[in-house]
């Protein structure tokens, strides 16, 4: 692996950290709203791979 | 429908009436409060306890108990409130004895919570280890909201040999 990244590649990692760090500033309650989502769509992802234990299913909550 | 602040003061409620000396939430629902949604399906929440003799947890039987008759659901080793699965986890060693003592109160939507300050859940990422707990970690490191030098100084005091990701 190179030392050093190709300015491209950098700037592409750099705009995704600044991502992570703008979606670590939402308001709580969109989080939340995300991890609800989240639960959501990854359950019939999970099924596919393992049973799913019994407290495995979304959280029936509004955020 | 109940809301996740409703949950919150469920756990207000329990630490009012006396069934945990203290509470604090950890986990992914913990990182929420610091770093980007990570998704999850459980709600950790580490308790102090009064001892009852030399029983780590025949405290928590009265909080079960105390659980049954508000009418929540029992679901393996989780407590249903609202719908939601809570893992009461009774402090286990030192290192979330000083998380459950330096957890922040935080306000959401109204509701006020206990929660891991974002210092101890990475050093209670790395002690338990394993890569998802890892990655929470280095999700928590990312935002900027880790105070480094704090946080080496928790991972000398509870003697975790953990290299801190990012750390030159």
């Amino acid at each position: 692996m190179p030392d050093r990244l190709p300015g491209e590649l950098r700037d592409l990692l750099e705009r995704k950290r600044r991502w992570h760090r703008e979606q670590a500033k939402a308001p709580l309650q969109e989080k939340v709203r995300i991890l609800l989502e989240l639960q959501r769509q990854d359950l019939p992802l999970i099924a596919r791979r393992r049973p799913l234990r019994p407290w495995e299913r979304p959280w029936d909550v509004t955020p | 429908m109940s809301s996740l602040g409703d949950v919150f003061r469920i756990l207000n409620r329990m630490q009012d009436e006396g069934l945990v000396t203290q509470y604090a939430v950890g986990g992914a629902t913990a990182v929420l409060f610091y770093a980007e949604p990570t998704r999850t399906y459980d709600l950790d929440v580490f308790v102090t306890l009064e001892a009852v003799g030399n029983d780590l947890l025949a405290p928590l039987s009265r909080v079960y108990e105390w659980a049954r008759e508000q009418g929540f659901g029992l679901q393996a080793e989780h407590l249903l409130i609202e719908g939601v699965p809570v893992q009461l986890l009774p402090a286990y060693n030192a290192l979330v004895e000083a998380a459950l003592s330096t957890a922040r109160m935080h306000d959401y939507g109204g509701v006020p919570v206990r929660v891991v300050d974002p210092e101890h859940l990475v050093a209670l990422a790395l002690q338990a280890g394993g890569a998802r707990r890892r990655e929470r970690a280095w999700q928590l490191l990312e935002t900027g909201a880790v105070d480094r030098e704090r946080l080496r100084r928790i991972l000398t005091t509870h003697a975790i040999a953990a290299e801190i990701p990012g750390d030159a």
